[in-house]
């Protein structure tokens, strides 16, 4: 068990990657009542195409990290659910583009949940008759998404902007996509993405690290896994251009809903560079059209702008793009402004105080966590 | 584990509830000032926290106003409308880092208080009255906002559900206002509807962190420049009213899910000794994923991605929400049906009372570790006059039987039928 601690916020983890290569964490906090765990897998909507080991790449239908996360809580003795509901634990999971999280917050009986989260994670039972079931409901989560504007608005943009890199594509999937999906499909995305050598297990709060690691090595000793083989996932080259300047759709809205965004040309960072490149680029944005600029005060004033205007950063080794937009009545204007005032920008440079303002509010932001 | 409490106190007409704790890096500070809901003015009141928080007196452009923010070491600032019961209640809400961690010569705290006592009794002024470039700006703004209710569909029915079920209670007001009332607000209205707020409301200030009752209130005493007075308090709102003949509204819009909404009279409030078994009604039918809506109307028939109930407990509201195929209304509406009958005709198993309550108490536990969440169920006993602890509630709601929830059930009415449908109407 290693000991990692971090002065600057005054917080110690403790991390230890067990024989079968499952990695946990833990972040005990004194004084807390409430336990939040997560157990997640490197497995998202984007991995759509892989192989492993040196077996030939399979292509999935699309949707199916999804799908497979809502048929992870269905087990032989009922809904899973329904144990945490007895243990007093509230559960639930997501799935995003590269990962998939399954969770829960407690505050008794914080063992046994523990144990609960970490059994129903690697035990799938997947039938004909609960995978049919499921396309029901996945259906009206779909039809829920697409009377909701601002996802549509999100994801227009992200569609717009990448050729062929799977991120384009609804992490729910199509109704039509998810009809494809059986069984068989859903157990051989379950073996390759599963393995503990693909997950991490992160517990936090009034807990006692060493009794935790007690714990899960136990219970991960009496499983068995087969070795863990290299997971390859293949992405068609992804062209520098965006696939389309501009997409539109028309929904029933007050105002449009307007975003832009800028797709990175580079891609490939990892680990340190990454994040370093991640903050500069949100600090940047920030300075550059924070709610404490001068562009966003202007905007605001002629009324091309709302309160729900924002924006966002997104960054993995593959892509890396930022959303920025909200409601507004004008969008070719706004996008007018954006570009005279980036324009100004690349040639004057960011104002110094203002960068470090922005730079003093992010890093309180992560202090305060 | 040492229990944090908030220790109360009240300079003039704020009362004061202070909560010393060294477990959050930050102090979270909450203003809750309410009103009675009334038609003649609730769209001033919900204009007024806009025009506030774009500058004050000493700080009158809204850049510096947001600089004077990001110096405080990016102290977060915000506020809400929003109606409890017949009330409508503006709160701002303030977070900024304890000094400790980082490296500030002066109090962060007493920086947080000056802004917000200024930002409520100090505004930034021209001849007088607001600048009437705000005032305008934020008219566009609230107006933007009511007209946007319509883009969030869930949400747009859940509204209609409650407008068209309360139409003859204030409830029926939208805690942001009228659409129609917003262009006749002038300058001088708005500032004088303000400075009546001002003397009118129930004012409650929370500051939870590592101060003390002395410091908040000589804090107080420096920054908020409020009139002389006692504090007011909160109407209990009549919730005995009965439901009539059930009402069924089908509206059409261009969606692609139906979105089904009912609303309920429970007839018990926060502060009635029946609260403790409707919470558990609640949520046996629909509060949770084991509850019978979800197991029901989801997972066995599959109708929807969300079945559920939420209740308004100052009010003696339940609504029960989902979103279906347009084709399957009769079915959802009979499922749902079905689930409140066997609510009534006690149907109600050992493992979902057990589960329900284990549920409750999580949730009753956990909000002990959030400064905001501790802000928030405390000003529930301030709000209905009945001082209940999370512990004291949890030994409630621990205690509840069978027949309990059954004589809740009994008590339940359906009033309103609410569906969103597709294509326009003709």
């Amino acid at each position: 068990m290693e000991r990692l601690v971090y002065s600057d916020v005054r917080e110690t983890l403790y991390r230890e990657v067990l024989p079968n290569g499952l990695e946990v964490i833990v972040l005990p906090k004194e004084g807390f009542r409430k336990t939040y765990a997560t157990f997640s897998t490197r497995y998202g909507s984007i991995d759509n195409r892989f192989a492993v080991g040196d077996r030939p790449p399979i292509e999935v239908p699309d949707g199916i990290a999804h799908f497979l996360e809502h048929k992870m809580f269905e087990e032989p003795t009922g809904d899973i659910f329904a144990t945490f509901a007895s243990q007093g634990a509230s559960a639930n999971a997501f799935t995003s583009f590269d990962r998939t999280v399954y969770l829960f917050s407690a505050t008794e009986q914080i063992e046994k949940n523990l144990v609960t989260l970490l059994d129903f994670v690697q035990h799938p039972y997947f039938t004909d008759e609960n995978v049919e079931k499921e396309k029901g409901i996945i259906e009206q989560e779909i039809n829920m998404y697409r009377d909701n504007a601002d996802w549509r608005v999100y994801f227009g943009l992200i569609d717009a902007m990448y050729h062929n890199h799977p991120i384009h594509i609804d992490i729910a999937g199509t109704v039509e996509s998810i009809r494809q999906i059986d069984k068989a499909t859903l157990y051989r995305c379950y073996e390759t993405f599963y393995h503990p050598g693909n997950m991490m297990l992160f517990v936090v709060g009034g807990v006692d690290a060493e009794r935790i690691f007690g714990l899960v090595r136990d219970n991960q000793s009496r499983k068995s896994f087969p070795p863990q083989e290299e997971i390859r996932r293949f992405f068609d080259a992804e062209p520098e251009s965006v696939k389309k300047p501009k997409t539109k759709a028309v929904l029933p809205v007050s105002l449009p809903k307007c975003m832009f965004g800028f797709k990175e040309k580079r891609t490939g960072f990892t680990g340190r560079e990454l994040q370093r490149r991640e903050a500069a680029t949100k600090l940047m944005l920030e300075s550059l059209i924070g709610p404490s600029s001068p562009l966003y005060q202007s905007l605001y004033d002629d009324n091309l702008i709302s309160d729900s205007f924002g924006h966002e950063y997104n960054s993995a080794p593959d892509y890396a793009f930022s959303v920025i937009g909200g409601d507004t009545p004008d969008p070719d204007a706004l996008l007018d402004r954006f570009r005279v005032a980036v324009d100004r920008a690349l040639a004057d440079g960011l104002q110094k105080t203002s960068f470090e303002r922005a730079k003093r509010k992010k890093s309180a932001v992560i202090c305060a966590c | 584990m040492t229990v944090d409490r908030f220790e109360r106190g009240s300079i003039g007409r704020l009362r004061l509830h202070v909560m010393p704790t060294k477990r959050f890096k930050t102090f979270a500070i909450s203003l809750f000032a309410g009103v009675p809901l009334s038609e003649s003015t609730v769209t001033a009141t919900a204009l007024t926290p806009f025009v506030l928080r774009r500058g004050t007196a000493s700080t009158p452009e809204t850049i510096a106003f947001r600089e004077r923010l990001d110096d405080m070491y990016g102290a977060g600032f915000g506020f809400d409308v929003y109606k409890r019961g017949d009330s409508q209640i503006v709160q701002f809400r303030m977070d900024v880092i304890n000094d400790q961690f980082v490296s500030s010569d002066r109090s962060l705290l007493e920086a947080a208080m000056r802004l917000l006592g200024e930002v409520l009794t100090e505004p930034a002024l021209e001849g007088g009255v607001f600048r009437s470039k705000y005032v305008e700006a934020e008219k566009t703004t609230v107006r933007k906002r009511l007209e946007a209710i319509v883009n969030d569909k869930i949400r747009y029915a859940a509204e209609r559900c409650i407008e068209v079920m309360c139409a003859e209670e204030p409830y029926r007001l939208h805690p942001l206002g009228q659409l129609d009332a917003i262009g006749a607000i002038t300058p001088e209205s708005l500032y004088a509807s303000y400075r009546d707020w001002l003397e009118r409301a129930a004012f409650d200030l929370y500051v939870v962190g590592d101060t003390s009752m002395e410091e908040v209130a000589r804090l107080v005493t420096e920054s908020f420049k409020l009139s002389a007075g006692q504090p007011a308090s909160y109407e209990r709102p009549d919730v005995t009213r009965e439901a009539g003949e059930v009402k069924v509204v089908i509206e059409r819009m261009d969606v692609s899910q139906g979105k089904l909404n009912m609303g309920l009279r429970t007839r018990i409030d926060y502060g009635d000794d029946r609260y403790p078994a409707l919470l558990m009604y609640n949520g046996i039918l629909g509060g949770y994923p084991h509850s019978k809506l979800f197991m029901n109307v989801r997972e066995r028939a599959s109708l929807a991605y969300y079945a559920a109930s939420r209740l308004d407990g100052h009010k003696g509201l339940m609504t029960i929400q989902s979103g279906i195929e347009i084709g399957n209304y009769d079915k959802a509406v009979q499922i749902i049906k079905e689930q409140l009958d066997s609510m009534r005709s006690g149907k109600l198993s050992e493992l979902e009372m057990s589960q329900t309550k284990a549920m409750l108490a999580n949730h009753l536990r956990e909000l002990q570790d959030s400064a905001y969440e501790q802000i928030a169920y405390d000003f529930n006993a301030v709000l209905s006059g009945k001082e209940r602890s999370p512990d004291e509630l949890l030994g409630r709601v621990q205690a509840v039987t069978e027949a309990d929830i059954v004589k809740v059930a009994e008590r339940v009415m359906l009033d309103t039928i609410y569906f969103l449908r597709d294509g326009k109407e003709e």
